[in-house]
């Protein structure tokens, strides 16, 4: 692999520590549309690395107590959802639920307003200016946040997302479980130029246009390739993996499964939205003693 | 094992009986306003292989909308057009992959989409039921629109065989090329997946999953205006729509589909007008809708209707 940047340590030791001058300032505002009977929902600014003020739906379960929670990590879409599309919203009786927008995303998009296409590669020549150093920042400020809820399990706490459900993980205590689907960060330059597809052409965009910035681009990814957060991590982990033959299957992420020291269960993709969103659900609840998944999963997957 | 899904599911709507004049009074406003096409080279996004600008329009309500058009470099004079239409919550992409493949490629961005929202934005979760009780200001009335102006725009560029154009989308692209395909008869050909915004009001009650749970959302919260919502969607409804459509259309299902039931998928189908229709109905798949094996399905389909008529 590329080699780990001598100072990755100190790189975000010094992002973390930037976040850290900032207070969260959260505040919180019920939202009467998205509540019912059995969960709240709440609309959360918080102030992240900038500063920058952030937005992230909060979904408190009806009842006592305590809830496992899950943290859904910024995704890289414009959208901000409040729990990803096809999920049973009944699951909000189950699980505190929290998703953030990052920087750039929807509710979160004052004063940036981030492109998609674009985001991956946004000053991307700069590893101390990369925008993913505040985006990573603001994940993180959004688990300490939900950390903070006195309704929360904290033996229960699982973070759900891409690349930065993992680097959150791994960067602040307090993730119990970790479900990723790594599409970012993991071998970005040498499997970009493998692939026509975005997000990742971003990248082959990027240097075909500029092809001088190559090395200072290879500099910045060195810093999220998740092979170097993953000796960090420890929380059980769930590795989302693409279907054999695509990019990112079992056998491609074999290095990043290796150099996890956390407990890791590969999940290679079906390329069925039904089965594999089937088992994440199925291996979040086992995970957290849920013991009446049926209840909680969408109609057409329930037995 | 999930339950079976009957494929003789009966939707509940019912087409208003000025459904006709609603939709033709519509395209009357939209035809007073001027395209103003504009398209705008985008050197970072083009490569040797396929040539991209960033593409605009103007729709109804004087909305500018965004688009991404693509071309392959080497290219005949004139070509056959896919215009791809994009799911809910999804970034209109940028359509290479369609140029790679032989076609001048246009990706819509609907008003409140990314690069479309400066006049419109009402936000996600929201755009569902935004004005849902007055067909006259409803989200879907100019966003509809926006997709048919495409077509529009595509007839505007020379390189545009006028006569091969395809429409192509999944989710909410899929409910948007129904209603494309009905209300343009320049659609040649049209492949809809899973498609959304078919029988809005079985959907709410066969699954309570974001985006249609916005619905639910809003009456849980104003019951009162059960009526008005219903009467509002049945304008909107692709399933009211499906009977005018004309051309060639392959469509796929899955079984399993957490966001768009198959149940409705089925109705949607049963009622679409066109002699030659296909439906592929994907068991163990959900809103992906069988993506990887019913791809080359899609592109074999379009192929023999629109790349092959030379």
């Amino acid at each position: 692999m590329n080699q780990v940047p001598l100072n990755f340590r100190e790189y975000w030791q010094e992002t973390l520590a930037s976040l850290a001058r900032y207070p969260a300032c959260p505040e919180l505002e019920p939202i009467p549309l998205r509540s019912t009977a059995f969960a709240t929902l709440y609309g959360v600014r918080v102030t992240s690395v900038g500063p920058y003020r952030l937005f992230g739906y909060l979904s408190i379960p009806a009842g006592t107590g305590p809830f496992p929670a899950i943290y859904y990590s910024p995704k890289y879409q414009s959208v901000l959802e409040i729990i990803p599309q096809g999920t049973a919203n009944l699951i909000r009786s189950r699980y505190i639920t929290f998703s953030l927008a990052g920087r750039g995303q929807r509710n979160a998009d004052t004063p940036y307003a981030a492109m998609f296409p674009g985001l991956l590669t946004e000053r991307i020549g700069d590893a101390a200016a990369y925008i993913f150093r505040g985006i990573v920042a603001d994940s993180v400020r959004g688990l300490e946040l939900l950390l903070t809820r006195r309704e929360l399990d904290p033996t229960r706490v699982v973070v759900v997302g891409n690349d930065l459900a993992l680097m959150t993980s791994t960067l602040t205590s307090g993730a119990t479980h970790v479900v990723a689907a790594p599409a970012l960060f993991y071998k970005t330059a040498e499997l970009a130029i493998r692939t026509h597809a975005y997000p990742l052409e971003e990248v082959n965009d990027y240097l075909r246009t500029f092809p001088a910035r190559a090395e200072a681009v290879r500099r910045t990814l060195a810093y999220y390739d998740l092979r170097a957060f993953a000796p960090g991590l420890t929380a059980t982990t769930l590795l989302m993996a693409g279907a054999p033959g695509t990019l990112f299957d079992a056998q491609a992420l074999k290095p990043l499964v290796n150099a996890l020291s956390a407990e890791v269960t590969v999940h290679e993709s079906e390329q069925s939205l039904y089965r594999d969103g089937l088992y994440a659900e199925q291996w979040m609840a086992t995970q957290c003693g849920i013991s009446d998944l049926q209840r909680i999963l969408p109609e057409h997957w329930r037995d | 094992m999930p339950k079976t899904v009957p494929a003789d599911y009966q939707s509940r709507v019912r087409k208003p009986h000025d459904f006709d004049a609603f939709w033709d009074d519509v395209l009357r406003q939209a035809a007073a306003v001027p395209l103003e096409a504009e398209v705008v080279p985008d050197p970072l996004r083009t490569s040797d292989d396929v040539e991209v600008f960033e593409a605009f329009y103007t729709s109804l309500d004087h909305v500018r909308v965004a688009s991404w058009y693509c071309r392959p470099a080497r290219r005949a004079e004139r070509l056959p057009a896919i215009m791809f239409l994009p799911g809910y919550q999804m970034d209109p992409p940028i359509p290479k992959e369609w140029a790679r493949k032989g076609y001048i490629a246009l990706s819509v961005a609907p008003r409140g989409k990314l690069r479309s929202n400066r006049h419109f934005n009402p936000g996600y979760p929201n755009l569902l039921t935004y004005n849902i009780v007055d067909r006259h200001t409803y989200a879907y009335r100019g966003f509809y629109v926006d997709t048919w102006r495409g077509v529009d725009f595509l007839l505007s560029r020379p390189e545009v065989d006028g006569a091969r154009i395809g429409v192509v989308g999944s989710s909410q692209g899929g409910g948007l090329t129904i209603t494309t395909a009905a209300m343009r008869p320049e659609v040649r050909a049209a492949a809809a997946g899973a498609p959304y915004l078919c029988g809005f009001m079985d959907a709410i009650e066969l699954t309570h999953t974001y985006p249609y749970e916005e619905i639910n959302d809003y009456l849980r919260l104003h019951p009162e205006r059960l009526a008005e919502v219903e009467n509002t969607l049945a304008y909107f409804d692709g399933i009211n729509f499906a009977e005018r459509i004309a051309c060639p259309i392959v469509m796929n299902i899955g079984l399993q589909d957490n966001v768009c039931p198959p149940e409705t998928g089925y109705a949607l189908f049963n009622r679409i007008g066109a002699s030659d229709k296909q439906l592929n109905p994907y068991d163990g798949h959900g809103h992906d809708a069988g993506r990887s094996r019913h791809g080359a399905i899609v592109d074999r389909f379009f192929a023999e209707r629109l790349l092959s008529e030379r």
